[in-house]
This record gives structure tokens, sequence and C-alpha cells, in this order.
């Protein structure tokens, strides 16, 4: 008879440890919304000069706990007029997706649910499923906000999603893999992935923020427009489950990703003699982009959606488009060397972030002949 | 003991949600509900190409048909008027020829499946390697053409709309006058 791990016979150890899995995956995404969403509120107050919650427990760290229970014991509202089982499935929909793309996260070297040689393909694949439900939510609720809501969602997260996999496309031409564990191993030691796509890893983090609905792009439950956008009708856990887990989960995921495909991901000093170090290396990592998610939620203004979607079509993607073809041309010029790759990438951040006063002057000079051509004298009128 | 039987029980239920999904997208009055069992029975299908060790095929069956073409066809709906008038079956009229079509096609296939024998699985590894190949070798001019008439749909759609938003701006620019 084989042996599986810890003496167990095989096949009860893979049903044991899908249970495992899953419950891990629960519990790290349901502490991570609990303390994420603390951080968001202590972060932006502290950016924001107050004081963010202070009364429940030391720091006000139990404030997220005595939210989540409120939650819990809310009593369960379906407004008369909503479609009721869409209504239902809604939360399900856009939390499902999000719980699935944690199979595929590394968060050490033998730490994962299951090292899928389509690991990048297979979460942008559940990234994209999340709209369906954000979709059948705003359409569920029978409610004009959140139609629109849910019809915005819609637009971003399929537009963002084309710059997204273009970014990614590009590390898996210079990774030759699309397995998040062999793209952790190509970049061993200080020599990470950002220093030889920074462009690429600036397209991802933008679309990644329009991808998690985060400020400035969170048109889809923009408060002073649509009251919660798609969020509208919903309350008590399935609010909290599709605001505060999925989106957290999303956030996470996003991060994890990001910290994967260019930072190294589990990879930091001392951990080939501690491998379990690397959770501790994985974690902070994506904590420290999930307070870069935070910080420039306190720090930018909303959007309009017109400038969202004009931002990803006109500039986005044919950069990116630009940044696919660049390193193409150059993986197969220099196959053994990276370096060109780089050069040419670093030239391209630096044309990107100075192009863009170029544009804006352009596009105000613009705006400026508008109205100067339109504009009715102040005279004649009266 | 090992883990053979788990995989004609996976078939199973995905072969029940296939079937019950389609024909719950046909029967069905409520066309939102509709699109969306559509959306499962795709996934259903991407289950069964995981099962045949094409997860690839399965990951680009969910990217693209439940991730954009059922919201696609959400927002045709959501943009549709409906409910203000009874529905009818378009095709409730066509019923003999419909029957001949169906026999036509689910004959030769009954008669396909109980003669067919399945090859061998693939080796592990997945179906990437080789999908990529031959995408980019053998099948590069097809692959190529099927991008341009894309391209020429997506071109075509923008004109159209564009024309529309042009030809108005005139005439309300002619009527200012």
């Amino acid at each position: 008879m084989p042996i599986g791990p810890f003496g167990l016979d095989p096949v009860i150890w893979a049903p044991l440890r899908l249970v495992i899995a899953v419950g891990l995956a629960l519990f790290l995404i349901l502490n991570g919304a609990l303390l994420q969403i603390y951080l968001e509120r202590k972060i932006q107050a502290i950016i924001q000069d107050r004081l963010g919650p202070y009364h429940v427990g030391p720091f006000g760290l139990l404030q997220t706990f005595a939210d989540a229970l409120k939650l819990i014991a809310k009593e369960d509202v379906r407004p008369s007029a909503t479609d009721a089982w869409f209504f239902v499935a809604a939360p399900a929909l856009v939390f499902c997706p999000m719980l699935a793309s944690w199979l595929v996260l590394p968060f050490a070297y033998d730490i994962t649910g299951a090292d899928l040689n389509i690991g990048l393909l297979y979460l942008t694949t559940l990234g994209s499923m999340t709209v369906l439900g954000i979709v059948i939510a705003g359409w569920a609720s029978n409610n004009k906000y959140a139609l629109v809501g849910g019809l915005r969602s819609a637009g971003q997260l399929i537009s963002y999603e084309i710059p997204q996999i273009l970014a990614l496309v590009t590390v898996a031409l210079v990774v030759g893999s699309l397995s998040m564990r062999t793209i952790t191993a190509s970049q061993p030691g200080p020599l990470v992935n950002v220093l030889v796509l920074p462009f690429s890893f600036l397209v991802y983090f933008i679309a990644a923020l329009a991808e998690t609905n985060r400020t400035p792009f969170d048109l889809p439950e923009a408060e002073s427009e649509l009251v919660a956008g798609w969020l509208t009708e919903y309350s008590g856990m399935r609010w909290g489950t599709m605001l505060a887990l999925s989106e957290y989960g999303n956030v996470t995921v996003v991060c994890s990703i990001i910290v994967t495909l260019w930072f190294g991901g589990w990879q930091g000093p001392g951990v080939d003699a501690l491998p379990l170090l690397g959770v501790v290396w994985f974690t902070l990592k994506v904590y420290a982009f999930i307070l870069a998610f935070m910080w420039i939620r306190a720090t930018l203004p909303r959007l309009r959606i017109d400038q969202l979607m004009s931002f990803c079509w006109k500039g986005l993607i044919p950069v990116s488009l630009l940044n696919i073809l660049v390193v193409a041309t150059l993986a197969l010029a220099f196959p053994s060397s990276r370096v060109p790759i780089a050069i040419a990438n670093w030239l391209l951040v630096v044309a990107f972030v100075a192009g863009i006063p170029f544009v804006q002057r352009r596009r105000l000079a613009a705006l400026r002949a508008r109205a100067r051509a339109t504009a009715q004298p102040v005279r004649a009128a009266s | 003991m090992t883990f053979d039987f788990v995989e004609p029980i996976v078939f199973a239920m995905l072969s029940v949600g296939v079937i019950a999904a389609g024909a719950a997208v046909v029967l069905i009055n409520r066309i939102t509900a509709a699109a969306l069992l559509m959306a499962f029975t795709f996934l259903c299908m991407a289950g069964m190409f995981v099962l045949l060790g094409a997860e690839t095929i399965a990951a680009f069956q969910v990217l693209i048909y439940v991730g954009a073409i059922t919201v696609l066809i959400l927002y045709g709906v959501m943009f549709t008027k409906s409910g203000d008038r009874p529905y009818a079956l378009f095709f409730q009229h066509q019923t003999p020829i419909a029957a001949i079509f169906v026999a036509a096609i689910a004959i030769p296939v009954l008669l396909l499946a109980f003669s067919f024998n399945a090859p061998a699985p693939p080796p592990r590894g997945g179906d990437l390697p080789g999908l990529a190949t031959s995408v980019f070798t053998d099948f590069a001019f097809p692959f190529e053409i099927a991008s341009v008439l894309l391209l020429a749909a997506m071109v075509g759609a923008i004109v159209l709309t564009k024309r529309d938003e042009a030809e108005g701006a005139d005439t309300r620019r002619r009527e200012r006058r």
C-alpha cells in the first residue's frame, strides 16, 4: 500500500488535504478582510489627519470584529421587488471565483494548493468571472443605481482585463512559463522581474486597481453619483460577502500576483535555511502592496467614467501592445540575455511617465479652445 | 484503492449539468435565467475539458464564454425592452422541420458515440506546450487569418457606430443654423 504524507493512505489524505486547503483559504480570507478593513480605516485616518477607530479594544483593533458580528447578526433583508434567485446567487457568484483563485497562490516553496502549469491563465480566468456576479447583482436589485453600477462595472472590468492580460503575457514571454512556482523560481536573489519588466508592472498595477474596484477607479460604487452602485440594495452578510470579503480577497489575490510575478514571491533572505520563512516574506510583500493600494485610495480623487474608459482604450492598451511587441522582439533577438529587454522596458517607463504632461497639456489646450469657440458672449444674452 | 472511481462520477455530474442546463436554456421563459444557465453550461463544458486533460482550452472557455460572452448577452438583455408582450415561441410552427434537423444531427452523433474508442489520455504536464507549438507553427496561417477577420469585424463595428454619431452631429449643426 502506498504511503502518503504523515503516514496516511493517499485515498484518505487527498480529501483531507482538500478540506484543509479550503478551510485555510477561508480562514485567511476572513481574517485578511478583518485586518485589511481595520488597516484601511486606520491608514486613511493617519493620512487624512484623523484618529480612525479607537474605542473598541486597544487602538481600535477590535472594531472590525464588532462590525463583522453586527453584519452576521443583522436581519436578512431582501427588498420585495428584487429578483429572488439572482439576488441570493450574486454574492456567491462574486465570492466563489475569488475563493477558487487562492488555489494557485504560492505562499512558500511547498505551501500552495496546486501548482497548475496554467496558473497565470487560471487566475486571469477567475478574475474575469467576477464580472458576471456583479452584473447579476446590479440586475437583480431592480434599482436604477444598482443597474448603472453593474453595467459600469462590466464595462470597466472587461476593458481593464485587456491591459492586465497583455502585461501578464510579457512576463510569460520572458520567464517562459505560466506556472506560479516556475515564475517564482525564475527570479532568485535580488534580481527580481520588476527590474526587467518595470513597464509591465506599472501597467498591471494600474489595471489591477481598476480590476479590484479601488480608488481612483471605483466608479461602480461611486457613492457621490450612485448611492453605493451595485451594492445599493444589499445589506447584512450578503453585503459583507460581496464588499468586505470579495473585494479585500480580490485585492489580496491581485497583490499576490504582483508579488509572485515581479517581486520574487516567497523568496527572501534565509528562506533556504528555513523554508517556512517564505510565508513571512510573501505576506510582508503582499501587505506592502495592499498598503500601497490604501495609500492611493486615501490620496487620489475618483475619475469620471469617460476618463476611465478613454484612459484604458487610448492610453493603457496601446502602450501595453507596444510593450508586448518590444518584449517579444527582444526576447527573440536576444534569447540568452534579459538586459536588452530591461533597458527597453525602463525606456518605456520613462517615456510613459514623461509623456503624461505633454498629453495632458494638449488635452487641456483642446478643451480650452472648444470652450472658447462655443462660449456665448455675455452681453448678447441680456 | 485508487482514484479511478472519481473520474466517471465527475463526468456524470458534468454531463447532467450540461444537458439539464442546456435544456433549461431552451425551455425556460426568463431570458436572464437562460443567460445564466448558459454560463453554467459553459462551466460544465470547461470541466469536461479539464477531465480530458485540456486545461488550457478549459481556461479559455471560461475566460471568453463565461467572462465575456455571457456578460455581453446580459448587457443585450438589459438594454432590450421586454415583458410588455406575451412570450410566443418563434419556432412553434416549424416542429416537423426541427425534428428532421435534430434527427439528422443526433443519429450520427449517437452512432459515433457507441463506436468511439477514446484515444490514450495525453501525458501529464498539460496541453499548453502542444497547443502553443501547433498554433504558432502548423496553424499559424489560419490563426492569423482569424485574427485579421476579428480585427475587420471590430473596425467595421466602430465605423458603423461612428458614422451614426457624425451624421447626428451634422443634422444637429444644420438645425442650429
